[in-house]
């Protein structure tokens, strides 16, 4: 029998007090791996939502309310000087105008409801306001909402965002136009279309001029379906608009440069511009999140040094109480390296034996602990809490728990003894299923530390230990 | 062939220097018995692991068989200790989770006994101690104090050693387990052809070994 062999049966020598280093180790082992877990899931997220926020900056003119207007318009010179900034990829410009029944052959398939009635009132007692009302036929039933036309050098993904641009609409049939097209065509919301029965190829009138349809789009929501879109350029020419812009959408290459970019736009364009990143915004949502990172990378650490102290100390009192063992096995002529040997082992096994049972518990916990994380921090990205670990055993067995615990395996799965989570998005599935497997190597990893610094301060005692001292009577 | 010469050890401690052995020299030949006597704290079992390589005295030499001992490194004492000495204690200090059988098989393991030899090795000790073939794979709790000093001396002996180090190995037995503990201590010597030296305070027992030494004050002498 070697050292390795005698260390692991000494490590079942006291049953109680290996029972209760196993345990503790093993709720130390537990708390890393969910915090890990916690850590994964939010920064799966922090990730997410900044991948699909982060790297465009908005600016307005000053004093600008979305569709509403305001302010005084920017100028497409103005902006297209943003282009020579160095780390803008592109500049989407926007031109928000609104196409007064009187001005148009379209109806707006917004109801007039309550509002319609109030501003045809409105209207109608005084036409000098007509911008709202029907103008000089000024009748309550006769009023109808203006429809919004957006002229944008970016057509795909102009509307979403309201006047600031930055979404994206779906094409349903037709096509778009080109960034640069002066042309008289134009792309209508779903919603839009079907109120005025428009089809790509059909015409309608705007400013006095026929536009043909190219394209019909969806966006999912009947406001923005209610929408035209039409080349920039066209749009400047036929509302008179020359060289006018109401909104730009600069898109930055890094989302790390954000932050400056911000703060060249506004510093060339001075005053006359609102500059607002929705990476500020986000940051800000953001920061709940992150606290829960910081709190969970703190907790991980210490869980793991606490582990390391409390099987130091366990082997620390081992080796006291087996002094004189020692003393006689360098008696026999054991050297120190077959008796550390026989330690490390000892201590590794205990390790071990944690590290299993702290896996599964930190496993089985690590999706309460996250949800409490981050509603104990007010953050809102519930689906950091939803991702349940789904573990495959390729047996039967297994528990559901709701969003929050295992998912059980629906008999013997060709990738058995793989880990995957599952979660709500596809993107935060992938992601975790290769954190299941840093995990599981996270735990292999702090096994050995633990174990190697748990067996250090054995190691040197072991070598301190003077044979001499068997020949003494307790 | 056991010859030391001018053994000197002194334990500096806060109540000053205590010189535990003092000048010792002597011989003894291989199969012989040798018994040490001398007062509690006279220095015994100071000599015993000097002659061990458990301590390292401050002057003089050892040497069996020609070889020079006081000197080597903890490498050199450690094999010495592995192959060439073998020790019995007054407690036994069996290790309590291993069996009798494997308790003497550690010894060879650490002696480097060719792996395939050890369990018949370790089997032919137990049974030249007289331990009951079934009480082999007992773990020393289940066995009694004269039984656990059987597998004791089976284990010290068991890698061939030249010398026997048995410090008062009867007491903590009753006088005539003692007594058979010495008999048996006697015939493994001359079996083995190793040299014995038996630290003991019983009279009786000291008797029974081939020469008598006597220490005091860490001075060791010869009695007639
Ligand atoms: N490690 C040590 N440090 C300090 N003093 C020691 C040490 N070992 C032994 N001594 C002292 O050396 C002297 C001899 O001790 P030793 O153990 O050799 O006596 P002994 O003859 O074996 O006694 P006993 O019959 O009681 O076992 C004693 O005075 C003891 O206190
Ligand atoms: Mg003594």
């Amino acid at each position: 029998m070697n050292a390795v062999r005698r260390g692991i049966r000494n490590a079942f020598r006291n049953a109680m007090r290996s029972v209760g280093v196993v345990v503790i180790l093993a709720v130390a082992i537990a708390l890393s791996i969910s915090m890990l877990i916690a850590r994964d899931a939010v920064t799966t997220k922090i990730d997410t939502v900044r991948a699909s926020t982060g790297n465009t900056i908005t600016v307005s003119p000053k004093g600008f309310f979305g569709f509403q207007g305001g302010g005084t318009p920017l100028t497409t010179t103005q902006i297209n000087g943003l282009l020579n900034l160095s780390n803008v990829t592109a500049v989407q410009e926007s031109l928000s105008e609104q196409l007064k029944s009187t001005q148009t052959s379209l109806t707006s398939p917004t109801p007039v409801g309550q509002l319609g009635q109030q501003f045809g009132g409105f209207g109608g007692s005084s036409s000098s306001t007509g911008s709202l009302g029907s103008g000089s036929s000024a009748t309550t039933t006769a009023f109808s909402i203006p429809i919004r036309v957006i002229g944008t050098n970016s057509p795909g993904n102009a509307v979403e965002g309201g006047a600031n641009g930055g979404g994206t609409e779906k094409l349903t049939s037709g096509s778009a136009f080109s960034p640069t097209s002066k042309a008289d065509v134009a792309i209508v919301g779903g919603t839009l279309a079907t109120k005025n029965t428009l089809k790509v190829g059909s015409t309608f009138s705007a400013w006095g001029t026929k536009i043909t349809v190219v394209g019909i789009f969806n966006a999912g929501s009947t406001f923005t379906d209610s929408n035209v879109l039409m080349p920039l350029a066209t749009v400047q020419k036929l509302a008179s608009a020359t060289n006018q812009v109401t909104s730009a959408t600069v898109v930055v290459n890094n989302i790390n440069n954000v932050a400056g970019v911000d703060k060249a736009i506004t510093k060339k364009l001075g005053s006359v511009a609102d500059v607002t990143s929705t990476q500020a915004t986000v940051e800000a949502q953001l920061a709940p999140l992150n606290s829960v990172k910081t709190i969970s990378t703190y907790t991980l650490v210490g869980s793991v040094i606490g582990a390391a102290i409390i099987l130091l100390l366990s082997m620390l009192m081992i080796v006291r109480e087996r002094r004189r063992e020692v003393g006689v096995l360098k008696a026999l002529g054991a050297p120190n390296r077959s008796i550390i040997t026989q330690f490390i082992s000892e201590s590794t096994t205990f390790t071990i034996m944690g590290a299993i049972v702290g896996f599964i518990a930190g496993i089985a916990v690590s999706s309460p602990i996250t949800s409490a994380l981050v509603s104990a921090s007010g953050g809102s990205a519930s689906s950091a809490s939803t991702s349940g670990f789904v573990r495959h055993l390729g047996g039967s067995g297994g528990f559901t728990g709701g969003s929050s615990g295992f998912t059980p395996p629906t008999g013997a799965t060709p990738g058995a003894g793989a880990f995957r989570f599952g979660g709500l998005h596809n993107t935060v599935t992938q992601l975790h299923t290769s954190a299941g497997w840093s995990t599981l190597g996270f735990a292999f990893i702090a096994a050995i530390v633990i174990a190697a610094l748990g067996s250090t301060v054995a190691a040197a005692t072991i070598v301190r230990i003077r044979p001499a001292e068997v020949l003494r009577s307790e | 062939m056991l010859k030391v010469e001018n053994l000197d050890k002194t334990f500096h401690t806060g109540a000053g220097d205590v010189h535990a052995v003092q000048n010792v020299t002597f011989n003894a030949n291989d199969g012989e018995v040798v018994a040490i006597i001398g007062a509690s704290g006279s220095g015994k079992s100071t000599l015993l692991s000097l002659l061990g390589l458990l301590d390292a005295p401050d002057r003089g030499s050892i040497e069996i068989d020609g070889n020079q001992l006081a000197n080597l490194d903890a490498a050199g004492r450690t094999k010495y200790r592995s192959t060439q000495v073998g020790f019995v204690f007054q407690q036994f200090n069996l290790i309590p989770n291993l069996s009798a059988k494997e308790n003497v098989k550690l010894a060879l393991e650490f002696a480097h006994w060719p792996k395939e030899d050890r369990e018949a090795r370790a089997e032919a000790m137990l049974e030249m101690v007289g331990l009951d073939a079934g009480k082999a794979d007992r773990r020393p709790a289940k066995l009694s104090g004269g039984e656990q000093q059987r597998v004791a001396i089976a284990r010290a002996f068991a890698a061939q050693p030249q010398l026997i180090l048995a410090d008062e190995p009867t007491g903590s037995l009753d006088k005539s387990t003692g007594q058979k503990i010495i008999s048996l201590l006697r015939e493994a010597a001359s079996q083995q052809k190793a040299t014995v030296l038996v630290v003991t305070h019983d009279e009786k027992i000291s008797q029974q070994a081939d020469r008598r030494l006597e220490i005091e004050d860490g001075v060791l002498k010869e009695i007639a």
